[in-house]
This record gives C-alpha cells, structure tokens and sequence, in this order.
C-alpha cells in the first residue's frame, strides 16, 4: 500500500513563503486563495519569545472531517491517503469548510484577478469548474499521477512531486510515501520528534512537523 | 485544475537577478506563448549551492510582465510644474519622437562639455540598490562610459540602507565589501541584526538551514526579533544602537577572564598588526633605517623590524624602545628608550573597563548573559584544530560574528565592524574555515575573485585603494556631488565607490545648496533613473519630492507610474525580465551568502513577446548612443567588456564593428562567445543560443577560494587589526587637507578617525542632533523607530505585485507597525488600532498597529520601505514607513558618509478613518 504524506520540518522553515507563492502559480489559485501558506507564530511574552513558521494546508487526514459532512460524495479519500474534490459532484454547501479543522478549504463565488481587470495569463489559465465549489490542496496529485504513470518516485524525482516541495529554499519540506519505511518521509519522521496539527481530534493527518526543542 | 494546455508547452530558462544575493537560473513554463508558471531548475542543482531552487520573488515574475499597469509606450511630460501635487500630464509618444527628445537633450548638454562651471558632470545616473538594475540595463553601462564624466551621487539608498561601514572597513581589513560566516563549518554565529534568512537568498537560508541541523547554534542579538530571530537557538533583545558595547565586553571577557592560552597567539602574532610596538603619539615605532614597524623580540629580548626572520614577537608587554615614529604628512619623532606597548597590550588595557556589568547598563542585557555568549563563543572556537579543504590543511575555527543593517552602518558602524574583526581574529576564525569570511570585493580589485584583491601594501599589510589624503594627491575638487573621494578616504576609487556615498549627501547637496569650501554646488543638466525610486526608498521623503522636481530634465525608464517618475519628463518603458536578453556573471563568492564551487555566466532571455511597444533596454542605448553621435565610443565600450565580459582578449576577439549599429542579439551573441571563452581560455566559443537551452555556463571555483588567509599567507601578509596606525594617518592627514581649506564641518567625522574605537555615547549622536536640528525633546520622542528587510520585497521593485503582497501578508509587520504587545496596551492601543508615528521633524505617518511580543517596549518596526502615493496598487495598502520620518543631518552623517536607518518617534493612537 501506499499512504502519501508531507513532512514539515520546522527548525528549518523560514516562512519565506516561496511555496505559498509556488502553489498558487502552479495551481492558478485566485487572490487569497492559499492552498498552501506559511504561518507566523509567537509563543511566550517578551523577553521570553519564540517565532515559529507552520507551513499549512489540507492535512489529507485518515478521517476526513471534511468526507464524512459532504452530501454530495465529492469529497473522496483515495487508497493512497490523497483527498480530492470532483467538482462535477460538489454543490457548493461549504459544509466541508465549516467541517474542516485546519481551515483549508475555500470556496469562489466570482472571478477575481490580481488587478483590476484579467490579465493574459490568468486569462489563459481560467478553469470554470472551480467556480462555486470547494477546493483546497491536492497535494498536485496530477503530478505524482504523471509521476507513477511514467516510472518516477513522488518526493524525489520534481516532475512527480508537488509544486510547494520543489520550491522550498529551506528544503523544510519534504513528501513521500509513510507506508515504504525506507522512503524520505519514513526516514526524518523515524529519526527525528514529530507531531501532527490537533492530534487530539482524531484526524489522522498526513501533514507531520519535524521540531525540537530550542535553548 | 487549470485548463490544460492545447498546443505548445516548453520551459525556458532565465535568470533572476530581482536582488543582490542572485543571479538565481528559474525555470518559466510558456503554454501557447503566455508564460503560466516559474518553477526551480533542477537542472542546474549539481552547480548551485541552493539546489537550483528560486526564492519567492522570482513566482512574481508572470505578473510583473502581465501588469496592467504597465506603461506600454514611451510618454512625455506636457505640464512644465512639477511636484508631488502636480499632474504630470504624460501623454503617449512614439519612440523615435521620445528618443530624438533624449538625444537632442543630451546633444545639447555634450556640445557644452559634460562637467560644468563647477567641476560637476551635467549627466547624472541613479540606478536602485545593491548593483543588481545593472543586471538588467543592457548596454546602458556602455552608453555611460561612452559619455564620460557622470554624477552617481543621488542614490536610491546606497549608504544609508546598505551594510555601508562594513564595505568600507570590512575592504580595508579583509577586502570583504559584505561579510558572512562560513555557514557550513560554523559551529556558533553571534548575530547582531543580521538578518540572513530575509535578505541572504536562497544560498543564505539553503546553507543556514543545513547547519541548524547539524547543530549550528546563532544567537541572534536585536531589538526586534527579525525572521532571522525566529530561527536563531535564542534571541537577547538589546536597545538599539549598543551593538559595540557588547562587543566590547565580549572582548573583556576573552582577554581579562580567561588565559592567554585560549586566544589564538600564532595568528595574532603572524596575520595581525598585535605585536606592533605603538610608540608615544599613537603611531607605530619604526626602525630608523628601514622604517618598519618593530616588534619586541622574546629570543633576543630586543626591538626588531616586524619582518626579521627567525623572531618571536611578545604580543604582550610594554617595552623600552628606540626607533623613530612617522605621522600624517611625513611628521617624524626620534624616540629613545620611550616605553612602548605591543599593539595587543593596547587592545587589551583598552578593554580593561569594559566589563559584561559595564556593558549591561548600556545594552539593558544582562551581564551574565553577555558573559555566557563570550565564553561559549570561546569554547567553541577550537583552537589548535585544522581541516583539510582542497588538498591544503587550514585552521579550522568554528565560530563567527555577523552583523546586520543599521548595526554596521553610520555612527557606530565603525565600532561594530572593528569588534567584530577583532574578536574573529582574537580566535584566529578571520578567513579561515568555519570563521568569519567576506564574500564580496568591490572597493578593490579584482572584483571576480577576492583573493586577486590581495597585493603587498605598507608595513606588511594589504594594500588598500583608498583615496588618498596627501597634499599632491588628496581630491580638492570632487568629481560627484556627494565629495565622496575628497571626504571619504575608505570609499576607493573604483566603479562602485561613487555609490559609496556619501550619497545622502548628494541629496543633501540639493537641499541645502552649499558645502562651504567645496565648489558651489550645481543642479544636474539631466537625470537618468532606472529601476529605482529614490522618492521613496530615500529618507525625508517628502523633502525628496521638492528636491527632486527641480531637476529640469529627467530621463526615467519606467515600468509603472511611480514617485520619482512622476517628475520625468520622458517616460521609456523598458521590457521587463521575461522580455529582454542579457548575460551576467554568476557563481562564485558574492553577497550575501552567495558562495559557490562553480563560476560563470547565465543568460537573461525573452520567453514571451513584449507586452505592447516596450522596448529592449541595449536597443534603447544603441538607438541613443547613435542619435547622440557616441556610437562608436559605445561600442567600443562593449568591446572593453562593458557587458560584464571584455569582448576581446589575448584569447579570443569576439569584438563588435564599432561603426554600426548592432542589433541585441549580435550584442548578447558576442558576450555569450567571450563568456565561453574566458572560461574555457579561448578553446570553446559557444554563443547565445548554447545558454538559451542551458540558461548558464559555469568552470569551477573551488573551496579553498573563499578564504583568504591562504593568500595573505602566501604572500606573507597581515591583517591591520586590532591597532590600526593607517586609519589614524588617514584621518590627520585629512583634517589638515580640509582645514588647509577651510572645510571645519567635517571635523565631528575626523574624530572617528581612531587607531583603536572606544565606547562613546553612540545612541546619545541621535538623541542630541535632533534637539539641535528640531528642538525636539527626547521625552517627547520615547521610541525608537526601525526598520527590516522583507524577502519578498527587498531590492526586487516588487511594491506593486499583487502575488508579493498577498504572500507577504502572512508576515507579521507586512501590514502595520509592530509594537511591543504591554507596551501598547499602556497607551490604549490594540492589535489593528489606527495609530500615528511622528518624528523629531515633526513628519508623520499613519498606519495599523501590529502587536508582537518579539519587540523591546523602546522600539516599533517599520517594515521594508511604503508608504507610495503613485505606485499602482502599492498606493493603496496604507502601509507606513520609516523612510517619511528619518531626516537627513549631517550630525547624523559618519566619517564614511553613511548613515543608520533609525529614528527616535512618537506614538499615538490614531483617530478611525
């Protein structure tokens, strides 16, 4: 089997926010449409201060809260861990936004352009389906599904890994398959402390964070 | 996902060069002639020490070139007043009316010689900050050689927003224009403000997150906990400005709370100026034959010339000596028997009083703290070990210092360079691996490789190109507004020194008219601006605004509207980075973090059609170049190697037909040739179309090449450091040059002129200028207002990118002022509140308050630069920022003409638009 997963390692993340910028170019995500971003955390009071940066998204988890609210049966988790969306299924309820505990859905109800008028790449890259519907991250599963059909390994080979790893200037994150124990993602989570994002809600996420303790 | 692509899909390299720690090879996807997507280019991740990876900026790039704002066709100015309140009036032209505008202009001005009655040249030129708009001028270099004489002193920033005293000391002490830690062998970095994982690129944050995985511990010492402080192993807030007392007690420790066996004696006593004698009047004790400096001799017991063989130096002690002791001006002493101290021993009874508890009460850290760090930054230095790089065995020393913007740079920047070299070379870490390193030369030469900087000089130092300061020799008349090689020794004489500053000073100039003494001051016939917007990204800025407007004729190549274009009076809009073509060097050392196994040159090159009737900046300047009548002086600038690469050597002639016009392509075709054949020694000569497919080229440039001391020990070369006799000369001589003139407005940045810095009351130059300049009472001024880099801003004229502001917005500060949470709540204010920040000179700012626990209750932070009434889009975010507030004054001006980006400021809550 096969369970895809991210790795986020939070002593090297910058929160430069190259991948946010990544993936809404790779994805053509409209203005504040994050389906990954970076956030800017304070811990502590001062003197006694940490700023921490939490790459987030959709978590993919195990027990999608997001699945178990759609009417529609858009929602779906694949055999390989990745949650989708058809947005031929979807009626746009947002249930699953309301539903989903890491706030990583969004939903569109106008086109909207990064200036005042449509550009010609955004013109070019317009996908009426995603009109009204939910979205959020796909963990760019047309690019591991281009990967395994042309012999790659997602996670290591670019062409079959998502757009926000490729990019990372910290090399923060990583991707891979949790149920190969040799594989990267198996590797940093076996050797280093790692948590999931509400652990107590019973999500089972496929997002974990790689962090230790500071001075 | 996106609608799939129906016909033609590639992918296309090009460089980004949108900031100085570039030029970066980024892979763009071009489905049916639009450009859709940027992404890494793995291809090139064997050479490039990021892994082929792009930052941030670089995903900008489609809107940059899709903008709807773009200017799209050349403009000229119809109404004749200009100022901030005044519409331009820009109406659209075409480009042989606008080009036969420029040139009529510059026609006019070349018949009647390019410097004025003054001296001044009647051309000036401004480009944006850091030397990166030159990546994408094209030939505009060329056309300025062609010229001649041009006036860079107004500039976009240079020397008030740059790492300005560290260029200029950190040249004269280890040709190191910026400086680094040798990240990857550094086991612990104290730093001062630097903020590397903002502004040190992909290769800075690429190697500071491998080492913090291997265990590199920073300490990260600022006001306000940076991005760089959220990174750090721990971060001590210290007040603004104090940076070099803690230094200082840094040093205490290391010299009077541990034993001489812990520093690195055979470095000082081989590598630094320690055990030179200092005799009476501050200068070295020479030998009176010979005239070279004398250390004492512990074999012989006796004095000898530094250079004797077979010695062993005392690096402590005072010793009776004979010899004689030479001043500025040649001024000579005979001495016998006089009691002199080794250089060392100065240092170190310098220090003496410097304690962790004397330096607490300056720097509000605690001792115990300042001592911890210096003994820690001991104990990892170790002393004694080597490591092998390159097949040469070399010390290894584990431990560095870094210093950040507004720390090294303006009043203080001195003392915070000369403690950080200092407590580098106190361990032996001063360009060795693991140490502290430079990474730029720009001051010296050769610019391409530090070690071809390194030549005998004095005394058994380097030599330093600093302006000199001789009667003959000192530069009465300046050839830049700003005086910088008559005033600023350090600034050289190379093609970087003149936006070396002081370039406030050239604004300065403007505004206040007259430097008595100096030639009367002139207005530039005709200004050239491009990618930059100095009304904005300078202080005072709407002083700027009234500067600026009496320029009476200016040439900006725009992109958009903007603030300093607003006063043109021809708009030539220039393709942007995916339209244009252009190589560049790329590889090696360069800042800020930018080291490299390989060197070479990349190409810039259009993937998509232009958007409108914009045009290729090297078209522009051979269209100029050629209707001003400099055609042939143009070109034969190119062939000199005005495109980064000389177009004929020894090895190779690639050179251009001086006497036509040559098309962008047979340009950028003969520099790809020359490129491939510098690398290659002449064997190969591949052209443009070899770095479309590959984006560069590159040969190797090994390890050993990062660090210098290898060099100076080779040529059997010292570092002048901890005393510094030069500085000390270059400082009197200069003092008599301009009294000689009667110049005494200068004489508050001669006494900076120090052989070895002490603490003075650095933080208290601010507080007294502006109740000098304003009246100002500091009570009233309780803040200290500073200022940060943003990555997805910084240098890239990204401020009216939507893709960078949207993404820069999950940044705290992006949006606001950030204050210190307790501290705002004392005065009412919550997080979101309007608030209103006023200067000593009474200008104000509005903005959201940003509340943050990350920030010492003195100080609010500003980021990167806001505040645009003109810029599309960025006009909008109601974003302050410090620029409006920080005047210009020179009490606030240092001996190397640079300034510190901070000021003393007021908060109120504001009223709820």
């Amino acid at each position: 089997m096969t369970r895809w997963a991210m790795v986020a390692d939070l002593r090297r993340c910058v929160g430069c926010q190259t991948c946010t910028a990544s993936c809404k170019l790779t994805n053509a995500t409209p203005p504040g449409v994050q389906w990954r971003k970076v956030l800017d955390i304070e811990t502590g009071e001062y003197p006694d201060v940490r700023r921490t940066y939490v790459p987030v998204g959709c978590m993919h988890c195990d027990e999608p809260p997001c699945l178990d609210v759609c009417p529609s049966t858009a929602t779906r988790k694949r055999a390989d861990g990745i949650v989708t969306i058809d947005y031929d299924i979807c009626i746009g309820c947002a249930y699953c936004a309301v539903a989903c505990p890491y706030q990583a859905r969004y939903k569109v109800t106008k086109r909207d352009f990064a200036y005042d008028r449509e550009n010609t790449s955004e013109e070019a890259r317009e996908d009426p389906k995603r009109m009204g519907v939910a979205q959020k991250c796909t963990f760019c599963v047309e690019r591991i599904d281009f990967g395994l059909e042309n012999g790659l390994t997602p996670g290591i080979d670019p062409d079959a890994t998502p757009a926000c790893v490729n990019s990372c200037i910290a090399d923060a994150l990583a991707f891979g398959d949790l149920d190969d124990p040799n594989s990267n993602v198996s590797r940093l989570l076996a050797e280093n402390k790692s948590f999931r994002m509400h652990e107590e809600l019973g999500t089972g996420p496929g997002f974990h964070y790689i962090w230790e303790e500071r001075r | 996902m996106p609608r799939a692509s129906t016909g033609e899909s590639r992918k296309v390299p090009t460089f980004c060069y949108q900031c100085v720690a570039g030029p970066e090879i980024v892979e763009v996807k071009v489905e049916n002639g639009v450009a859709t997507e940027i992404a890494p280019r793995f291809e090139v991740a064997d050479v490039h020490p990021g892994h082929g990876k792009v930052c941030v900026k670089a995903y900008g790039l489609i809107q940059k070139t899709y903008n709807p704002n773009r200017l799209k066709q050349p403009m000229k100015r119809t109404n004749p007043k200009k100022g901030k309140g005044e519409d331009p009036g820009f109406v659209p032209i075409s480009w042989d009316e606008a080009l036969d505008i420029v040139s009529g202009k510059l026609r006019e001005i070349h018949a009647k010689g390019v410097v004025d009655e003054s001296g001044y040249p009647r051309l000036a030129s401004s480009l944006g900050g850091g030397g990166t708009p030159v990546a994408y001028a094209g030939t505009f270099p060329a056309f300025l050689a062609a010229w001649g004489a041009v006036d860079f002193s107004f500039g976009s920033g240079q020397g008030v927003k740059c790492t300005h005293s560290e260029h200029l000391y950190g040249e004269f002490w280890h040709k190191a224009f910026t400086v680094a830690p040798d990240t990857p062998r550094c086991d612990y970095v104290v730093s001062f403000g630097a903020n590397t994982e903002s502004s040190g690129g992909v290769c800075g944050v690429m190697r500071h997150s491998e080492a913090r995985i291997r265990g590199l511990k920073r300490v990260q010492v600022e006001p306000h906990m940076s991005i760089t402080g959220g990174c750090a192993t721990e971060w001590v807030p210290i007040r603004p400005k104090t940076d070099a007392a803690f230094m200082m007690a840094m040093i205490h420790v290391i010299l009077h709370e541990n034993p001489l066996s812990r520093i690195d004696v055979p470095f000082l006593k081989e590598r630094t100026s320690s055990p030179y004698l200092v005799a009476p009047n501050g200068f070295f004790m020479r030998d009176p034959e010979s005239e070279k400096p004398l250390v004492w001799d512990l074999k012989t017991g006796a004095a000898a010339p530094f250079d004797t063989p077979g010695i062993d130096p005392a690096i402590e002690g005072e010793f009776k000596v004979s010899g004689v002791e030479i001043g500025a001006d040649g001024k000579k002493w005979k001495h016998r028997a006089k009691a002199c101290r080794t250089s060392h021993q100065v240092l170190k009874d310098h220090m003496a009083g410097n304690t962790p508890e004397w330096a607490s009460s300056i720097t509000d850290v605690p001792a115990r703290t300042i001592r911890r760090i210096a003994n820690e930054y001991l104990d990892h230095a170790r002393i004694g070990e080597t490591v092998v790089v390159n097949g040469r065995t070399l010390p290894l020393r584990p431990v560095a210092v870094a210093l950040g913007k507004t720390v090294n740079n303006g009043w203080g920047g001195y003392e915070a360079c000369w403690g950080r070299t200092v407590l580098a070379c106190l361990v032996g870490a001063l360009e060795v691996p693991g140490g502290t390193l430079g990474t730029t030369v720009r001051v010296n030469r050769s610019a391409r490789d530090r070690r071809l900087s390194v030549s005998p000089g004095p005394d058994g130092f380097m030599h330093f190109p600093g302006n000199p300061t001789d009667k003959k020799g000192w530069v009465r008349n300046p050839d830049q507004r700003h005086a910088g090689r008559t005033l600023v020794p350090l600034s050289g004489n190379s093609g970087w020194s003149p936006a070396l500053g002081p370039t406030h000073m050239g604004w300065m100039s403007q505004k206040d008219g007259e430097f008595p003494g100096l030639p009367r001051m002139t207005t530039p016939d005709i200004w050239f601006t491009f990618r930059t917007n100095p009304v904005i990204s300078f202080w005072d800025t709407e002083t700027m605004c009234d500067t600026v407007a009496k320029f009476p004729f200016i040439v900006s190549f725009s992109y958009t509207h903007d603030e300093t274009n607003h006063f043109a009076d021809v708009l030539l809009p220039e393709c942007t980075d995916l339209e244009s073509t252009q190589i560049t060097r790329i590889g090696g050392t360069k800042f800020m973090e930018a080291f490299w196994e390989y060197q070479g040159f990349c190409l810039r090159q259009p993937i998509i059609e232009p958007q409108g009737d914009v045009r290729d900046m090297t078209w522009i300047m051979t269209q100029i170049a050629s209707r001003t009548g400099l055609l042939e002086a143009y070109n034969t600038a190119i062939n000199k190697g005005a495109t980064c690469v000389p177009l004929k050597t020894k090895a190779y002639d690639f050179s251009l037909d001086v006497t036509k016009e040559n098309s962008v392509e047979e340009i950028w075709d003969a520099a790809c040739r020359a490129g491939s054949a510098e690398l290659t020694d002449g064997k190969e000569s591949d052209g443009i179309d070899y770095y479309r497919k590959h984006g560069l080229r590159v040969g190797d440039f090994p390890q050993i090449n990062w660090y210098l001391t290898p060099t100076l020990i080779d040529q059997g070369l010292r570092y002048e450091i901890p005393y510094q006799e030069r500085l000390l000369r270059m400082g009197q001589e200069l003092g008599n040059r301009l009294h000689e003139n009667g110049i005494e407005w200068w004489d508050t940045q001669l006494a900076e002129y120090k052989a070895i810095p002490d603490w003075h009351d650095i933080p208290g130059i601010w507080e007294r200028a502006y109740e000098k300049s304003f009246g100002a009472n500091m009570k009233d001024y309780p803040f200290w207002l500073m200022t940060s880099r943003s990555m997805q801003y910084s240098w890239g004229a990204n401020s009216g990118i939507q893709l960078m502001h949207e993404v820069a917005e999950n940044i705290a500060g992006h949006d606001g002022a950030i204050i210190n949470a307790a501290r705002a709540r004392e005065l009412g204010i919550a997080d979101g509140d309007p608030i209103e920040v006023t200067g000593p000179s009474g200008q104000k700012v509005k903005g959201r308050a940003v509340l943050r626990q990350g920030i010492r209750p003195d100080t609010i932070l500003m980021v990167a630069q806001f505040n645009h009434w003109a810029t599309p889009l960025a006009k909008d975010f109601g974003v302050p920022s410090i620029n409006k507030l920080v005047p210009m004054l020179l009490d606030l001006t240092d001996n190397t003409g640079s300034g510190a980006d901070l000021v003393r400021v007021r908060l109120e809550r504001g009223r709820v638009q």
